[in-house]
């Protein structure tokens, strides 16, 4: 391995803001009346101002590890504790941006990202609109503050949960394939904007994706998840410099060496889920 | 807000609903009204294929129309049944949301109430109409009766079905950013039932319509119906045509009514997705 380069400040000595501890999660699926293992055994500690990536293939649990943290899906066994207390449900500490986008279809792009807010109650006056409206500047939807969902491309939908959650302003970030169905120009926009964020907030972040790019630009970390039953296969320190430009990183020697190691990690998850799903 | 107006005008969003088609359409049932109307008047004023006393040409019944149009005692019978069409409505669509989304929401109920739901709603409630004036009387009592009993059930179970389909991403994403309880319902569940909600007052207005009537046809004192059962008594075909045309017409009003609504309240609802439900 290269040595590592310069590395954001690791608060390592601390008590990580969010610990899953020996997590399984089984669903009842009343329909068959079976139970299915979504994840088994899961540990993972993240710290504040940590960026942690999470990779995987389809269906391995990520979501619903992610769901957990939130406090959206509870624990079959194991916990997960934030800021060293069990989660019992969300809270205003977390926000989400799923998978699936879940905006309002009846609220404008303004008030759908104005719905992060909805329920702060502190916020008296008219302080709350600057901030509406800088989220939805910060994601580039300016200008369809007044569309509703169904007149936004997927891409853009996906853009207003970003906002939504980015207005909440809460301590950790959980993120489901934020940028899954934003175009590559945008994507790559978007990946600076919310590392600048991030390094300017200082926010907690639980990052899921399906590209091994974004997983080694944005991470701090990266875990590798694999299926059958959903586990975490491996967790990966980049330790790469930051900013981390995609073309200035292209060059770097360890891009390269995560990336191959990423791709046939992935690889060798496929296939074997493939196989397993086939038989 | 005030910034975006100017942004707002210079990327107006695309029109919400292409008018295309329509025109053609209108045009085309209206030449077969028209062909129906010409038949219809040379069946009976020139060939004599029918006595006018049974089947009064066209031109007998508008003449019977524009009279009715200023006949007072019309008015007084119109004003009669749509007040208690109103009422009966009113109170249709208040009990029949509340509880369509009680019974939609909660599990425990959908289980024990819903059955019962559908069995009433399918019961021919028509039926029930003479009991209702029996032991209701003949004046506005019994009409609103009839009325709610024949609105109420299609919108229990629109409101309900709505209910249920609400995505559960939509209630996750509620919860994360702590809208719960009584907000929860107020700010998503009731929005996103609402297209289904007004599908079934729609039909539950034509339905309490029907009722009315009957009501009124089978015994009353005044409205529309009764006075449509006087004129066929009479044998003043014309007249009681030219009624049937004004029911025709209230009824379709009333759909377009709330057709108009429905656009206004919910146009982020595309209506195709619940076009066909009843
Ligand atoms: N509500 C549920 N009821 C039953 N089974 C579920 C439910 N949610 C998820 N599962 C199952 O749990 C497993 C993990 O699902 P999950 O959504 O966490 O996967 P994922 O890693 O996020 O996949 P993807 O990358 O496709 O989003 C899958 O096999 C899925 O079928
Ligand atoms: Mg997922």
């Amino acid at each position: 391995m290269t040595t590592p380069t310069a590395e954001r400040d690791e608060p390592a000595a601390s008590a990580p803001l969010i610990s899953v501890r020996d997590l399984t999660v089984s669903y009842h699926v009343a329909r068959t009346g079976a139970t299915l293992t979504a994840v088994e055994g899961v540990n993972l500690d993240v710290h504040e101002g940590e960026f942690v990536t999470v990779l995987g293939p389809s269906g391995c649990g990520k979501t619903t590890v992610m769901n957990v943290v939130a406090g959206l899906v509870a624990p079959t066994s194991g916990e997960v504790l934030v800021d060293g207390r069990p989660v019992t449900g969300p809270g205003p500490d977390r926000a989400v941006v799923f998978q699936d986008y879940a905006l309002l279809p009846w609220r404008t792009v303004f008030d759908n990202v104005k719905f992060g807010l909805e329920m702060q109650k502190h916020l008296k006056g008219d302080g709350w609109r600057d901030r509406v409206q800088e989220a939805i500047e910060l994601v580039g939807l300016s200008g369809f503050e007044n569309s509703y969902p169904k007149e936004l491309s997927g891409g853009m939908q996906q853009r207003v949960g970003l906002a939504r959650a980015i207005v909440a302003e809460p301590r950790i970030l959980l993120m489901d394939e934020p940028l899954g169905a934003v175009d590559a120009l945008t994507r790559e926009v978007m990946r600076d904007e919310i590392e600048k964020l991030i390094a300017a907030t200082g926010k907690t972040v639980l990052f899921i994706t399906h590209s091994i790019e974004e997983a080694i630009l944005l991470g701090d970390r990266i875990v590798v998840f694999k299926s059958h039953p959903g586990a975490i296969k491996e967790v990966i320190e980049t330790k790469l410099a930051r900013p981390r430009s995609e073309r200035s990183v292209q060059s770097d020697p360890r891009f390269l060496e995560l990336r191959d190691h990423l791709w046939d990690a992935l690889q060798a998850e496929a296939t074997e889920a493939a196989v397993a799903g086939g038989s | 807000m005030t910034a975006t107006v100017s942004i707002e005008t210079l990327n107006a969003p695309p029109p919400r609903r292409r008018r295309t088609g329509p025109g053609k359409w209108t045009w085309l049932l209206l030449a077969v009204i028209a062909g129906i109307l010409l038949v219809w008047e040379a069946a009976v004023s020139w060939l004599h294929l029918v006595p006018a006393a049974f089947l009064p040409p066209p031109t007998a019944v508008l003449a019977s129309f524009l009279e009715l149009l200023v006949d007072p005692e019309f008015w007084q019978a119109f004003a009669f049944s749509m007040q208690n069409l109103l009422i009966g409505l009113v109170l249709a669509v208040v009990v029949g949301v509340a509880v369509g989304l009680a019974v939609g929401w909660s599990p425990v109920l959908r289980f024990t109430v819903a059955p019962f739901l559908w069995l009433l709603y399918s019961t021919p409630k028509v039926a029930l109409a003479p009991l209702f004036i029996l032991v209701l009387g003949l004046g506005n009592e019994s009409k609103i009766a009839l009325v709610f009993l024949l609105a109420v059930f299609p919108i229990i179970l629109n409101t309900m079905e709505g209910a249920v389909t609400v995505p559960a991403s939509l209630v996750n994403a509620s919860r994360v950013y702590g809208v719960n309880g009584l907000a929860l319902g107020w700010k998503v569940i009731l929005p996103a039932t609402l297209p289904y909600s007004l599908a079934g007052i729609q039909r539950g207005a034509a339905l309490g319509f029907t009722g009315e009537v009957l009501g009124e046809f089978l015994g009353g004192t005044g409205g529309l119906g009764h006075m449509l059962e006087f004129a066929a008594y009479q044998f003043q075909m014309d007249e009681a045509i030219a009624m049937v045309i004004v029911m025709v017409i209230i009824a379709n009003l009333t759909l377009t009514l709330i057709s108009v609504l429905r656009k206004r309240l919910a146009p982020w609802y595309d209506d195709r997705q619940i076009m066909g439900r009843s």
